[in-house]
């Protein structure tokens, strides 16, 4: 037996046979060890956070489990934010998709400079969220905006009118910078899509005399359903956890109108510095996303 | 979204935020986003545009050279704590903004760091909070707006006990009865002890554009009634030309517009508490100013829903408003060397209203008055790791020359009575960048009409929450049908109900 070979018996011997290289565990441990600090510990800190009830003057945190949990069902504010993020969530993601096949069709095309049409749709997505909000909120400034100035040119708004400081626009003026930088991320994700379709079933139906919207409707879209389910999945997700574009331009309000779960969630802990009571409306955030995708998964048969 | 993220995501808005209203330069703007983790193409940083100057600050003139004696004790006291970091977050305030760039004098002298972060006023408080939970001592100082001394006075050092504690520490003619003594009592002291040492006292001020109520033949406002009627004049005659009466920071959700709110109460003849600790923001005379409140904002641009201090002090700066009843920090920018309104505008006492309650008839320490004061302090953290190298750049920050300095850089009220009758803030008495000449009405509203908000440990959460929100509410049509006294009301039931359950 050669040196070698006894020196790695002996290793063998003196390592426990989970910590050898035949065994599952440290191939996962670097993975695992990421995970359990960065995603389990905070959500297990939350839920503890979530089961405490927070003195406002001494700061003190006692053992209350049912405290936050109903004080949440009976916040108004709550059943509000939970709205508005969907009413943000749903047009959003309807319109991004619309727009974005629409887009992404007239994208897809072989001919010269479409390549660099289709490479000019990412550059929204470079610009940081919150820098395109500020952009947005200086250009819909009732006052000097270079938007308001045109819908106001336009008649569709009285002279001076402030898009963000009145409840009823402001949800559509958040949603504007929203749909402004992320339709090109389902430009983008629909055209990948679009350009790995066979071409044959089109070429059939085309010597069948199918028209372009036949074709589309029988052919394009069923064959990229997966495609869109994915997409609407992935953006559903990030747009129910809206928060940039709604704290620079509007903080929430006027009022509540454009208060989602996670911005409220923030109000509470840093304006109100009640840690539990915050931990408990992301929590909820988490609950709802986690359902509802569920469900969408399901129901569309997504399998990820 | 993880809290992490929450943090970097409002630190990047924050920082956008504040390039846009010209707090910082483009350059500050790039490495703050930067540090966040974002990269900009030259594209992008092409749209950023020009990097545009401070709001009238000067620095680097002959009177602004460091005392020489303060020199010499700063050298001889600091030696143990050569290399020593110390940080706090702070408000872009004009003495903070002013301190940032003196700052390097004191490293100098001293061999001690001193990073300040500068950041809005409601991520100043985020930081601050989750400081003071934690006991984490990330921040030796805490810059502490007046609104939430009560909630921090358990986290500081009274600065005056450390002065006597640790006389090898002390600065020689540190002279504390020079601080004015209003603004020691309204701003700095929470149950009978310093939390801090004043640092900054905006003031609510009446401010008129001279040549507007010329032309009207308009009298400078007295009264809130003189004072509505010229708004609703010069609305009624100007806004054809973009201008209007007056100009509000009636952000919804933001402390700002409790500020405005609360200003109107008192001037109505209303308080916030009253003396058995109730809220009285709903009775008949707090709910008559919040409907004066309503008649200013129908004249004043519609922007006002959506705008803060700066918002208001652009509206000042872009000639679109004639008056304002709101923080004298907003003087020395309109008379910039690039503003368009340079020695336009004049100042003048706060409008004032017929009777005022007396603190007796108020709750938790609240003053009524004409001048709704906004200061702020530097607290020195009881949980700081670097804890005399802080209180030795405290007391340099708020010495008589470094006061003095600042207001020279920035033109903004100072703290101290000697600074006041400085020589050099007399000479900048005139028209011009960094001007003083509002100072000696700033002086007289502090020393006659300064009114300060309740202090509670709670009334943070509630000026920046509860109030600021529902009036937002109401201000923008979301609710209560205009009804000030039904949106009175329910900020009223969520207040007394959280006071109660705080057991105060």
């Amino acid at each position: 037996m050669s040196g070698e070979a006894v020196s790695n018996n002996a290793r063998q011997q003196w390592l426990p046979s989970w910590l050898s290289s035949e065994h599952p565990f440290p191939w996962l441990f670097p993975a695992s060890a990421l995970m359990i600090v960065f995603g389990v510990y905070p959500l297990v800190y939350a839920i503890w956070l979530s089961l405490e009830r927070k003195h406002p003057v001494t700061r003190k945190l006692t053992f209350a489990p049912t405290y936050n949990w109903g004080k949440l069902l009976g916040d108004e504010r709550v059943w509000n934010a939970l709205a508005n993020t969907f009413i943000y969530t749903g047009i959003a993601l309807v319109l991004q998709l619309v727009l974005g096949m629409l887009i992404a069709l007239l994208l897809d095309s072989d001919r010269k400079g479409y390549g660099l049409l289709r490479a000019m749709m990412t550059l929204p997505l470079v610009i940081p969220p919150s820098v395109t909000a500020m952009m947005f909120l200086l250009m819909l400034n009732g006052s000097f905006g270079v938007l308001t100035r045109g819908i106001i040119a336009l008649g569709l708004l009285p002279p001076g009118y402030s898009v963000l400081g009145q409840s009823s626009t402001a949800m559509a003026g958040v949603l504007l910078a929203e749909v402004w930088q992320w339709t090109p991320f389902m430009v983008l994700i629909m055209l990948a899509g679009l350009r790995s379709l066979p071409k044959e079933p089109f070429e059939a139906a085309a010597i069948d005399g199918a028209t372009a919207i036949q074709a589309f409707l029988k052919l394009t879209l069923p064959m990229m359903s997966k495609v869109i389910a994915i997409a609407v999945l992935i953006r559903g997700i990030d747009l129910f956890r809206a928060f940039d574009y709604v704290k620079v331009m509007t903080d929430s309000g006027p009022g509540t109108a454009t208060e989602t779960l996670t911005s409220y969630a923030g109000r509470i802990y840093f304006g109100n510095a009640d840690f539990p009571y915050a931990s408990t409306i992301a929590l909820l955030t988490l609950i709802v996303v986690i359902v509802v995708s569920s469900l969408f998964m399901k129901i569309f048969k997504v399998k990820l | 979204m993880s809290f992490k993220d929450y943090d970097k995501k409002t630190f990047i808005a924050d920082s956008a935020r504040d390039f846009a209203a010209r707090r910082i330069s483009k350059r500050e703007f790039l490495k703050k986003i930067g540090m966040a983790g974002v990269g900009l193409s030259a594209f992008n940083v092409a749209l950023l545009g020009n990097t545009r100057r401070d709001r009238g600050f000067t620095l680097g003139s002959d009177a602004m050279a460091q005392d020489a004696e303060v020199n010499k004790w700063l050298k001889d006291v600091s030696t143990p704590f050569k290399g020593t970091k110390i940080r706090y977050t702070s408000e872009a305030t004009p003495p903070t903004v002013v301190l940032d760039k003196l700052k390097g004098e004191f490293t100098e002298a001293t061999g001690i760091e001193v990073e300040i972060e500068i950041v809005p006023l409601e991520q100043v408080l985020a930081k601050a909070t989750q400081d003071v939970q934690g006991q984490l001592g990330s921040y030796d100082i805490y810059y502490l707006d007046q609104s939430w001394v009560a909630t921090f006075s358990q986290d500081t050092i009274d600065p005056i006990a450390y002065y006597k504690d640790k006389p090898d520490l002390a600065m020689p003619g540190m002279d504390w009865d020079d601080f004015s003594k209003p603004l020691v009592e309204g701003l700095a002291m929470y149950d009978g002890h310093w939390v801090g040492i004043p640092f900054d006292i905006p003031i609510m001020t009446t401010m008129y554009r001279k040549d507007i109520l010329e032309k009207h033949k308009i009298a400078p406002p007295n009264t809130p009634e003189e004072f509505l009627a010229a708004v609703r004049m010069i609305t009624e005659a100007e806004k054809a030309n973009g201008m209007f009466g007056t100009g509000l920071q009636a952000k919804s959700g933001h402390y700002s517009l409790e500020c405005d709110w609360t200003q109107v109460v008192w001037n109505e003849g209303g308080s916030i508490f009253g003396p058995d600790k109730k809220f009285k923001g709903n009775d008949e005379a707090a709910v008559r100013g919040l409907q004066y409140y309503q008649e200013l904002l129908k004249n004043a641009p519609p922007e006002s829903t959506n705008s803060t201090w700066d918002g208001q002090w652009q509206m000042g700066a872009s000639g679109q408003v004639a008056l304002i009843n709101s923080w004298d920090e907003f003087f020395p920018g309109w008379d910039a060397a690039d503003s368009k309104v340079k020695g336009l505008w004049e100042a003048k006492r706060p409008i004032r209203g017929k009777v005022y309650r007396t603190p007796a008839e108020a709750g938790f320490g609240e003053i009524p008055n004409a001048g709704h004061q906004g200061g702020s302090i530097l607290g020195l953290s009881k949980y700081s790791k670097n804890l005399d190298a802080a209180w030795i750049f405290m007391q340099w920050a708020c010495s008589k020359d470094i006061m003095t300095r600042c207001t020279l850089g920035g033109g903004f009220a100072p703290m101290r009575l000697s600074s006041f009758s400085d020589p050099r803030v007399k000479a900048k008495e005139v028209v011009g960048p960094g001007t003083t000449r509002h100072l000696p009405v700033v002086k007289e509203i502090i020393d006659n009409d300064m009114a300060s908000e309740p202090d509670m440990p709670l009334w943070a959460g509630f000026s920046n929450n509860e109030i600021p929100v529902n009036l937002g509410k109401l201000l923008t049509g979301q609710d209560f049908g205009g009804d000030a006294k039904k949106c009175m009301d329910t900020i009223a039931a969520a207040i007394d109900a959280a006071v109660a359950d705080a057991g105060l």
